[in-house]
Parts: C-alpha cells; sequence; structure tokens
C-alpha cells in the first residue's frame, strides 16, 4: 500500500465516521480540521541574505551546518569557518562548548595535533626562551579560572547603515565560558622580559595562502606589556570543564578578559616578547576602530581620510532579551518573564531595564548571580501586556564605570563595537 | 452548524454529564513536505588513544553562484584562499565597494589575479551582488 492510498484511506474512514457519527460531539471539529489542513503551509526558509537595509533578525540568516564537535550552528562561511550561535543557547550565563560561535581568519586551521609534538613557545626579547608541552604547561603552572565572554569585534555587523563588508553576524558572534589555565604573566615571568620590550604577540596555528609577510599568511595579535590586562590574561586548556573543541583553538588559548575576542589566540603556540611595535596587518590595519566616542565615523569622513584610528580593545556594555523570541504569540493577561544577559567589557554589569511601548518607562530587571566582572550575567523580568498589539521590547545595561548602551547606532568602516539598545517585537493577542 | 452542536452538548451536560464544550477553531493533523530540509546527525567520531587529537574535515556545503560572465574566474581565484560563501554571505554591496574587495585581495593580501581576470571577477560582481541586481 502506498502512502497516498493510505491518506485516502484514511480520510475516507474520518469522513464515513463523521458521516455516521453525525449525533457525536465529536465529528464537527474532525471536519473542520480536515478543512483547514489542506490550507496550512509549511514552515518557510529564511531569506538567503539581507540588505541593503539593516539584517531585522537576531541572528544571521544562513542555514544550520553540523561542524566536527559542534551542534548545528548557523553558517556564515565554511571555508575558513565562521559560525554563529543561535539565540537560545544565551538562555544560560554559560554557552555550551559545542554551541560557541567560531570565527577563523585563514583557511589554514588545525584538523589535528599530536600533543606529543606540540609546544608552547615563549620567545623573542627575553632572558630565557623555553618551550612547554601540554602536560608541562598543565602541571608546572597554577591553574586559575575565570569566568570571560569572548565577543567577535564585529557581532551584530549586519545592523550597521550603510552595511559594510565582512561577516555579516546576527547578534550571535559571542559566547561566554568558564575557562581554566595558567597566568600568561606567570609565563612572561619564567621568561624575562627585557626591559626595552614594548609589546607582547600571540601566534597560533591558523596560517593561509598569501605571500610571507602579508596578513592573508599569518594571523598575530599583540598587546603592549605595560597595558594592566595582561595581568588578567589566562593561557586556558580547559573551556567549560572540558577540552577546547579544535574550531575554538585545542589545545590552548589566549583568554583576554573584558577585550574583543580578536585577542584571544585560538591554538596559541607562540608568546613573543617583542622590543618593536607590532606592525603586522592584523595590527596595523585590521581592527582598528576610529578614536572617537562609542567608534562612531561616516562613510564621508572615511573617504575624506581624515578618521584617526586606534587598535580595537574592551568591549562596551550590551544586553540582550533571549526569550521570549517573538516566535510565539502571547495571550493577553498572560504575565511572562523577560529573559537574557548583560556584559561589559568594562566591568560588572550594575542594572539592567527595560521598556515597553505602553509604558515607555525603564523598569529594573532583577540581576542574577554574578560569575565574575566580565562574565555574562543573566537577568529577568515579569512582564505583563495590557492590550492585544505589536508591542515593541527593549533591554539596555549599565556597567560599574557608569557605561549606559545608547539608542543611537554605531557606523565604522570595519563594523564594530556595535552595542545600540536590542529591541523584539511581541505580538499580544487578544484571549477573549 | 455551531448552534445546534452546542445544544446537542447542553443536551448532553443537562442529562448529568460534565460535558466541556471546546467550540475552539481547533486546527489539527496538518502535515506537509517542507522546503527546508533536514540536517543529518553526525555520527559519534572515532578516536584513538595515541597522541593524535584530531577531527574530520571541515564540511563545504554545495554553492551556486548567479550564473553569468566571470563565474568561472570568481571559481579559480576567489577559491584559492576562500570559498565562494564569502560573496553570498554578503549584503548587495555597491559596485564600488566589489572593485575595492577585489583590488584589496590583490594589493593588500597578495592573490596576484592577473589584470583580465582582476576586470572579469569586478565586473561580475558588480553584475549579480549589488543592490540594484542581486536575486540570490
Amino acid at each position: 500500500m502506498n502512502l497516498t492510498r493510505g491518506f485516502l484511506a484514511r480520510r475516507s474512514f474520518l469522513k464515513m465516521f463523521g458521516a455516521a457519527g453525525g449525533g457525536l460531539a465529536v465529528s464537527p471539529w474532525l471536519n473542520a480540521s480536515l478543512a483547514s489542513a489542506q490550507e496550512l503551509p509549511t514552515v518557510k526558509p529564511i531569506e538567503g541574505f539581507t540588505g541593503p537595509g539593516a539584517n531585522p533578525h537576531w541572528n544571521s540568516v544562513g542555514p544550520y551546518i553540523a561542524e566536527p564537535q559542534k551542534a548545528p550552528l548557523i553558517l556564515m562561511t565554511d571555508r575558513p569557518v565562521q559560525l554563529e550561535t543561535p539565540r537560545g543557547y544565551f538562555r544560560t550565563a554559560f554557552t555550551p562548548n559545542e554551541a560557541f560561535y567560531v570565527r577563523w581568519h585563514l583557511e589554514g586551521i588545525p584538523n589535528g595535533i599530536d600533543l606529543r609534538e606540540w609546544k608552547l613557545q615563549v620567545e623573542g626579547n627575553v632572558s630565557k626562551v623555553f618551550a612547554l608541552s601540554l602536560p608541562e604547561l598543565m602541571q608546572k603552572f597554577k591553574a586559575v579560572s575565570i569566568a570571560a565572554a569572548n565577543q567577535c569585534s564585529g557581532n551584530s555587523r549586519s545592523r550597521l547603515q550603510p552595511r559594510v563588508a565582512g561577516a555579516q553576524w546576527g547578534n550571535g558572534a559571542m559566547g561566554n565560558a568558564m575557562w581554566t589555565g595558567v597566568r600568561l604573566r606567570e609565563l612572561l615571568d619564567e621568561a624575562g622580559v627585557k626591559s626595552n620590550s614594548v609589546q607582547v604577540q600571540f601566534q597560533g596555528l591558523e596560517t593561509g595562502m598569501g605571500p610571507a609577510g602579508l596578513g592573508s599568511s599569518r594571523f598575530l595579535k599583540s598587546l603592549d606589556l605595560n597595558n594592566p590586562v595582561l595581568d588578567e590574561c589566562v593561557v586556558a586548556y580547559l573551556m567549560n570543564g572540558e577540552p577546547l573543541p579544535m574550531l575554538n583553538g585545542f589545545p590552548v588559548r589566549l583568554i583576554v578578559p573584558g577585550y574583543f575576542a580578536t585577542y584571544w589566540m585560538k591554538c596559541l603556540t607562540w608568546i613573543r616578547v617583542l622590543d618593536a611595535p607590532d606592525e603586522n596587518f592584523w595590527m596595523k590595519t585590521g581592527y582598528r576602530v576610529p578614536d572617537t566616542p562609542r567608534g562612531n565615523t561616516t562613510p564621508e569622513d572615511v573617504k575624506a581620510d581624515t578618521v584617526k584610528t586606534v587598535p580595537i580593545g574592551r568591549m562596551p556594555v550590551r544586553s540582550f532579551l533571549i526569550s521570549p523570541d517573538g516566535s510565539s504569540k502571547i495571550p493577553l493577561g498572560m504575565g511572562i518573564t523577560l529573559r537574557g544577559i548583560a556584559f561589559s567589557g568594562f566591568g560588572r554589569v550594575t542594572r539592567v531595564e527595560v521598556w515597553d511601548d505602553e509604558d515607555k518607562n525603564w523598569l529594573d530587571a532583577k540581576l542574577d548571580d554574578e560569575h565574575g566582572a566580565y562574565s555574562f550575567r543573566t537577568w529577568e523580568a515579569p512582564w505583563t501586556a495590557r492590550s492585544p498589539a505589536r508591542h515593541v521590547l527593549a533591554v539596555r545595561a549599565t556597567d560599574e564605570k557608569g557605561n549606559v548602551q545608547s539608542d543611537e547606532p554605531v557606523w565604522n568602516p570595519g563594523g564594530y563595537l556595535w552595542n545600540r539598545i536590542e529591541r523584539q517585537e511581541i505580538v499580544v493577542g487578544s484571549a477573549v | 452548524m455551531r448552534k445546534g452542536f452546542a445544544a446537542v452538548l447542553l443536551a448532553i451536560a443537562g442529562s448529568a454529564l460534565v460535558a466541556v464544550v471546546v467550540n475552539a477553531d481547533l486546527t489539527k493533523g496538518s502535515y506537509r513536505p517542507t522546503d527546508l530540509g533536514s540536517l543529518q546527525q553526525a555520527a559519534p567520531p572515532e578516536l584513538s588513544t595515541d597522541s593524535i587529537y584530531h577531527v574530520p574535515a571541515y564540511p563545504v556545503p554545495a554553492l551556486e553562484l548567479a550564473p553569468g560572465e566571470g563565474r568561472q574566474e570568481v571559481q579559480i581565484y576567489c577559491n584559492t584562499c576562500h570559498s565562494p560563501r564569502y560573496i553570498t554571505m554578503q549584503p548587495p554591496l555597491p559596485a564600488a565597494t566589489w572593485e575595492a574587495e577585489v583590488n584589496k585581495m590583490n594589493k593588500t593580501f597578495g592573490a596576484a589575479i592577473p589584470d583580465d581576470e582582476t576586470h572579469k571577477i569586478i565586473r561580475y560582481l558588480q553584475a549579480h551582488y549589488t543592490p540594484e541586481n542581486r536575486k540570490q
């Protein structure tokens, strides 16, 4: 018996049942269901791209893909790999490893590492060059743990107007984990940084097809030796208590709390002390932001070449409504719970407020437990609509330095530093 | 029809049964084939106990670039360093931006695409991926 015949047989049976059972209470809605079943559409795929307007969705619009060691994530690019974390994974303060977003620059990313051969090298302008195997790193130095949010410099780039080239991230190029490893400072002290040193450079195993010396050949990032963040940096071999997924930087990754992810070198293999500023592409040209409030500038000023830039640094304060996500209609009178996360690269989140288009007031949300100054912090707030309508909710956070999210957009040619107040439309339906 | 239905139920309720009147506009049993497809689960990896830690090759799904003059050059030259998804992932970009992007690949990243092919690639991107003409 084929499927069509089976289906028809079932319909005939129901029709007969309906006809024969005319006096039974069940028959009218059985007939009704058969009629409307023919008319319901299936779920439609999301549009394949957004623009030239802003991406209106929370996430980017790519398909799902199953990459090694990963849950299905949103595909940004496949070679090199860039994956975005779907919204729902941000309900908790810690982002699961298998859902943690991925961003590589060059196509030569490791598929395998032989830990018998691999060593972390500490070299350059130091008294004692040395190399550590993973067991040596784990055993010779004290283990420390820190909860810290990692966010791509270009997270939310698809919000910019006019749009700029680059990975068209929605909001999911971020994640938070408990990172465990050894302090970078201990490694630098062990090597003995010479007094004329100015920066420390980080290099991982990522390589590209480009000619030596160009940004397409190696990905390198550096931090100034007088930057206090060096005391907070951790060379991490655990992520949420597990080894790092290959795509997130196995076997060790640099953690730079509060800073954008560009400095968090994956597959960290060389720590190199420099006696002159790093002028490689990824410092001198890439990942730079206008030296202006919020990194704002205009296409006109960029064209006129009047924009002074600096390397990107700490992450401005952000907050997100994670649920509800707008996929369900809320019956009028139902008191629901708004939930989300907030974080800042400048320190603890001290306040999260929510707004709706009925009250037009900012009301304090309840902050959940802290996991550390640079961690995601979850929040919640009760919410009940007073009328059936397409409501708009907004959320904003304040950090301990007094930085508050603004409703003004951000624009710069790299598409960095977006932290405008987020909005979410919630449809409330009549329930009577 | 509905009134009649309610009346029947009321009659039943009246005869000592506690009946719940579900007069909702209920929809049930709607199933259809989907355009979204499905994503197969990966089989658990086979892991060895030696010192080598590896994962399978990273997957590259098929991708159809817009047909037209210059597509072959894009597939040959651009594909050296990155998959064509780097093109389709972008929003529609103005013609001048596409020209600047391709020039950046040559000048900043050392792509060394010959002049003729560089121009073909620029013209192809400008013909299919700007706000005026992008379709897919």
